[in-house]
């Protein structure tokens, strides 16, 4: 194995266990925390995709703004609500069956899908252009956004500004709203 | 292995570097203050108080960790690791001499801005786990700050590089000197590609990057937690913020964080508004100044020299203002900054589109 693939895998086990104690710990505070880890071990992977500004925008989003809003919205609530808030005893209940149902589904369709194609033999796999290293990413994003994806990212700053105005809004003092 | 070799010799090379600038900005500090409010400063371990940052070092060096009891200790051991590695990261990316630089990367910039925004998580995982209202109260007050003060910096850096089109601090740098191989226009005027020296600097090649660099400098000392932006760490209200319960070498750590964090953003303002490790001499017909004092050498010390001088600014500042309220703070922010910023931004655009073509 060469050193790449030991650092591949290294950050493919740190996603997935970090994402599963996120899961699994009753302590919330500390699973957000690790659910930091999680990101930040995913970015590294975009890193090794070759996408770098992806892998920056992955911290940037979800490690720097994100989680600071969901520590936030948890250290503006009581302590004892927190507590209060833990999963009383385990086992299983019937209330747990339709989230057993979803899940077990989701994973079925993700199995099938990655069994059933053949990632050499896709036409954008095909027709796609290598890129190296050294490549100026950042370069390449620009030009696209403003020429093949245009209208995509259009409709996405007219969202953006929707959802910005629709925030404004609620945070306003005086409650007629 | 030399490969691997080089990068633990370089990284070691800028921990002690953000160690030797820590303990010489304590003393300064001091000695800064103290000349501010007439007084002497440190006088008796060694000539002028010279051994008093040792001194200070060796005493937290001995003192014990004091775990509080009903403190989350994971969390609590690790924040100033998280706070610390965030800001020593940020060094990797910039440059120091023209061809001297840890990690030329395309995206040097957005890498630092990314990096930098950890350290937010650092200062929450302090707060919360030293489980005491003043340290989550500091660490809420100073994420907030931090956040808010985050937006103009960052717009009024994209307005830099709008004008040098490149992400890449390296590259940026060289586009402020003699070494560029584009033309450089002083105002967007005359042609100063051969004279180089300080009217090749990004401020003075476009002069709306003075306001953008006036609205960095105010946002980085907020991102620094720093007077007169200091209400995280207000000794009169909040004890001493988020970093109350630390002692020993776990302050030290957040210590070492913040003073690295004023060189830090120091040094990004430097390379990109004045001129990096360009010589700030021009070249004046016969007597190639600007020439004479380019290279290895005289860029690591150009930039130094550059870097501390703001670093002394940032000392003045904090000793001669008194603090902001918290709402003249988060006002002064979103409604003079940013707007200020954006028409940064506009500018730039302008200007690139109708003097620099």
């Amino acid at each position: 194995m060469g050193e790449e693939q030991i650092i591949f895998y290294f950050f493919a086990a740190s996603v997935l266990i970090s994402a599963l104690c996120v899961v699994v710990m009753k302590n919330l505070v500390r699973s957000i925390f690790l659910f930091f880890v999680s990101l930040f071990s995913l970015a590294a992977l975009y890193l090794f995709a070759l996408a770098d500004f992806i892998a920056l925008a992955q911290v940037v989003i979800y490690a720097g703004g994100v989680l600071v809003l969901m520590l936030f919205a948890f250290m503006l609530s009581n302590r004892e609500l927190l507590n209060s808030l833990k999963p009383a005893g385990s086992g299983f209940k019937v209330n747990h069956f339709a989230g057993i149902l979803i899940s077990l589904l989701f994973l079925f369709i993700l199995v099938t899908v990655i069994v059933k194609t053949d990632l050499n033999q896709l036409d954008w796999m095909q027709e796609s252009v290598p890129i190296h290293v050294n490549d100026n990413s950042t370069h390449q994003i620009g030009i696209h956004t403003m020429t093949a994806y245009l209208l995509p990212f259009e409709i996405l700053s007219v969202f953006l500004m929707m959802v910005l105005i629709g925030a404004a809004h609620l945070a306003r003092k005086g409650g007629r709203a | 292995m030399s490969f691997y070799l080089t990068y633990v010799l370089v990284a070691t090379a800028l921990f002690a570097f953000t160690a030797l600038f820590t303990l010489f900005a304590l003393y300064s500090e001091r000695k800064i203050s103290a000349f501010i409010q007439d007084r002497v400063g440190p006088m008796e371990v060694g000539k002028y108080g010279t051994l008093q940052a040792f001194a200070d070092i060796i005493k937290m060096l001995q003192k014990e960790f004091i775990i509080p009891t009903a403190a989350d200790k994971v969390l609590f051991i690790l924040a100033p690791i998280v706070i610390f590695v965030s800001v020593y990261l940020g060094f990797a990316a910039l440059p120091w001499a023209p061809g001297l630089i840890p990690s030329s990367l395309n995206l040097g910039l957005f890498y630092i801005f990314a990096i930098l925004s950890i350290e937010t998580l650092g200062i929450l995982m302090a707060g919360w786990g030293s489980n005491n209202k003043y340290a989550l109260l500091g660490s809420m007050r100073s994420v907030a700050q931090m956040i808010s003060y985050e937006i103009p910096a960052g717009i009024a850096l994209i307005s830099v590089v709008m004008i040098s089109q490149s992400l890449n601090l390296q590259e940026i740098s060289i586009k402020q000197g003699i070494l560029t191989t584009e033309p450089v226009y002083f105002l967007g005027i005359w042609e100063v590609k051969t004279i180089g020296g300080f009217l090749a600097w990004n401020i003075f090649q476009a002069p709306h990057l003075i306001l953008a660099y006036i609205i960095y400098f105010i946002a980085s000392l907020a991102e620094c937690n720093r007077a007169p932006f200091d209400i995280p760490e207000a000794e009169s209200e909040l004890v001493g913020g988020f970093h109350v319960e630390y002692s020993g070498l776990r302050f030290a750590f957040i210590f070492l964080a913040e003073y690295s964090m004023m060189f830090l953003v120091g040094m990004i303002g430097v390379v990109l508004f004045l001129g990096g490790w360009n010589s700030p001499l021009p070249n004046f017909g016969t007597a190639k100044l600007a020439l004479w004092t380019s290279g290895i050498g005289w860029g690591i010390f150009w930039i130094l020299i550059k870097t501390l001088a703001v670093v002394a600014v940032q000392i003045w500042i904090r000793w001669t203002l008194p603090r902001l309220r918290v709402d003249q703070l988060m006002s002064f922010c979103w409604k003079v900054l940013t707007p200020l910023a954006f028409l940064c931004m506009l500018i730039s655009g302008v200007w690139r589109l109708g003097m620099m073509q």
